[in-house]
């Protein structure tokens, strides 16, 4: 008996370390109702104990190589390469201002929203509260297309937070360790993310393939859905905020296993590849976070006047636009009016000849008149570069066809409803888009 | 007499090295197999802990160490990861007995064939890997096998720098 141990010792040691391995794989994985095998159906909320060993061995080593990188590229980009980081600052500081007069000019509409979706009884998550980390490993499989971050319990992440970057959602918080975090990325396999099409409005479910590329699966066939459009969060998986951008459909493909279906395939907005900081959401609320309120005041405070006379200057061109009678300005003098204004530099178009002219034909004020628009003499004559003859204030003249004498009209104001040829005068449609920025100040004095 | 002249040569040809090496060299490759592909992104095709459980498999010429080796390499690779732990303990265990097992009757000693041999020992891991995933756990893996072919060539190139450096540091009688 002795030699027969002593003989297969090394087979009998492969043979009861391949059980024992076994034995853990079964224990492992379950099967479903439906029949199919899964690993982890249950979502436990612990960590392996052999988890937490091969974290504690490698993760050391792996923060002290990464801040060791992290040390010499700091000294690299802070110290030795700083070449065009002025024009790189004024351009940020260009972008902020930018920024800055947006969001000032949103904040209204914001907080409008806000109050609407009280009243409906909806209320819209904002990231409250975010821990920056560093990805400092990874699994070291690309079947298993997970990484480490070094920040874990200590900082109070939890299990399903949503991890992010500044361009994208990048995964969700897996298992937590001490000092330390695994992040599970969206372009796995057993990952998901609700998300929604853009434009569509279609709703399905991303998650990664065998290529390490997300796809939204189990979608039916849909020809409005094009390469190009962007995709967000859905908001419904209770882990990603709603409306964070995930990525951009880049094809369609139809799914091999059933024909009328598609998975689309996205290209991340988020740099799956090469991820070094990373953003965990740790706290959502229905309100704004002080540091968002906090640069919410800050905008207002810097451009929250430009802002405001930006919105005011708008509003009052689309009054104006929606009161503009035409291009006769009743205030100015015949000879400043905008049609004969040689700056102008849209041409102004002849009009239609009437085939039936009545009294609301232009230049036939009283009585039926020949087909002939005196605007159109004057607008050759301004085409010719002519100049156009002079005339009392107060008054305008308009040119009888037949003899091309001149007569005085009395001035009046018109209005949309008295200026029934607005509609289908072509040659009103075109000045009112400048006509507002002449008005406005008399309007806004 | 076979089976003697075997462990005549075994016992001859076994190579020693410090203590301080079994430990230190594996959890090298383990740290660097998990930080690397941080800096290759998708092109990192290569095994390191697979590279040196054959190394020390080859040198050692003991299957039950090689065993032994294979499976503490493939368990704490799976704990790293977020699959079941097992599949690649198992993969790697039958990796690193092979290895001690053929390395007691062949001469491993010429370079050549230490660089066929992990090449096949690549293919044959990532085998196991496939066939206790989807055969025994019956569970859904996107696999591709050219992939499987990169990393066993990547596997091959590493060897041939990472071999003579970890040669250096085995004692001399």
């Amino acid at each position: 008996m002795d030699s027969f141990f002593t003989r297969y010792r090394n087979l009998l040691v492969l043979l009861a370390i391949l059980l024992a391995q076994i034995v853990g794989l079964a224990v492992q994985v379950r099967r479903t109702g439906a029949g199919r095998n899964t690993l982890d159906p249950r979502d436990e909320p612990g960590v392996r104990l052999i988890r937490l060993w091969a974290n504690a061995l490698v993760s050391p080593p792996e923060r002290l190589i990464h801040s060791s990188k992290l040390g010499a590229d700091y000294l690299w980009q802070n110290y030795l390469d700083l070449r065009h980081v002025r024009e790189q600052n004024r351009d940020l500081q260009q972008t902020i201002d930018r920024l800055r007069l947006e969001q000032a000019a949103l904040l209204e509409d914001a907080r409008q929203g806000q109050r609407l979706q009280g009243l409906l009884d909806f209320q819209q998550k904002y990231i409250y509260k975010t821990v920056a980390a560093q990805a400092i490993g990874t699994s070291g499989s690309d079947q298993s297309r997970v990484f480490y971050i070094d920040k874990g319990a200590d900082y109070k992440l939890d299990r399903d937070m949503a991890v992010i970057t500044a361009d994208g959602i990048v995964g969700k918080v897996r298992d937590v360790f001490p000092h330390t975090a695994q992040v599970l990325v969206i372009n796995d396999p057993t990952s998901g993310a609700g998300v929604i099409l853009e434009t569509t409005r279609i709703r399905g479910i991303l998650r990664g393939n065998a290529a390490g590329q997300p796809q939204i699966v189990d979608l039916l066939a849909d020809p409005r859905i094009q390469p190009g459009e962007r995709v967000l969060t859905a908001g419904g998986d209770l882990v990603f905020p709603r409306g964070m951008p995930v990525g951009v459909v880049e094809k369609v493909v139809r799914d091999p296993e059933r024909d009328s279906f598609i998975d689309v395939i996205v290209t991340p907005a988020a740099h799956l590849d090469r991820l070094d900081e990373v953003l965990v959401i740790t706290s959502t609320e229905p309100r704004f976070s002080p540091q968002q309120q906090q640069d919410l005041a800050t905008s207002e405070a810097l451009k929250g006047p430009e802002a405001a006379a930006i919105k005011e200057q708008k509003k009052a061109s689309e009054v104006m636009a929606e009161r503009l009678p035409g291009l006769t300005d009743p205030n100015l003098p015949p000879d400043q009016q905008p049609l004969l204004d040689n700056s102008n530099p849209n041409p102004v178009a002849h009009p239609p000849q009437a085939l039936h002219p009545d009294r609301f034909t232009p230049g036939a004020a009283s009585g039926p008149a020949p087909a002939t628009a005196p605007d159109s003499s004057a607008a050759s004559k301004f085409e010719a570069g002519s100049k156009p003859s002079q005339q009392k204030p107060g008054q305008e003249k308009e040119t009888t066809p037949d003899n091309g004498t001149t007569r005085p009209v009395p001035k009046t104001t018109p209005t949309p409803a008295s200026s029934p040829g607005r509609q289908t005068t072509p040659r009103q449609a075109q000045p009112q888009q400048t006509q507002p920025q002449k008005d406005e100040p008399r309007r806004n004095p | 007499m076979s089976v003697l002249g075997a462990d005549f040569r075994r016992d001859f040809e076994i190579r020693r090295y410090p203590f301080l090496a079994y430990g230190l060299v594996p959890l090298t490759a383990l740290v660097l197999q998990a930080w690397l592909p941080r800096l290759l992104g998708p092109y990192a095709w290569f095994d390191l802990p697979l590279v040196v459980t054959v190394y020390f498999a080859l040198g050692r010429r003991s299957p039950i160490q090689g065993t032994l080796m294979g499976a503490a390499m493939g368990l704490f690779e799976d704990a790293l990861s977020h699959h079941a732990i097992g599949v690649n303990g198992i993969a790697k265990t039958v990796a690193g007995f092979l290895a001690a097992s053929v390395g007691v009757r062949i001469d491993v000693e010429n370079f050549t064939i230490r660089l066929m041999f992990i090449f096949v020992l690549s293919l044959l891991s990532s085998a196991i890997y496939v066939f206790v995933y989807r055969v025994l756990l019956g569970l859904d893996l996107d696999w591709g096998w050219f992939m499987a072919l990169l990393t066993a060539l990547g596997n091959s190139a590493i060897a041939l720098v990472m071999f003579p450096l970890l040669d250096r540091l085995q004692l001399q009688d």
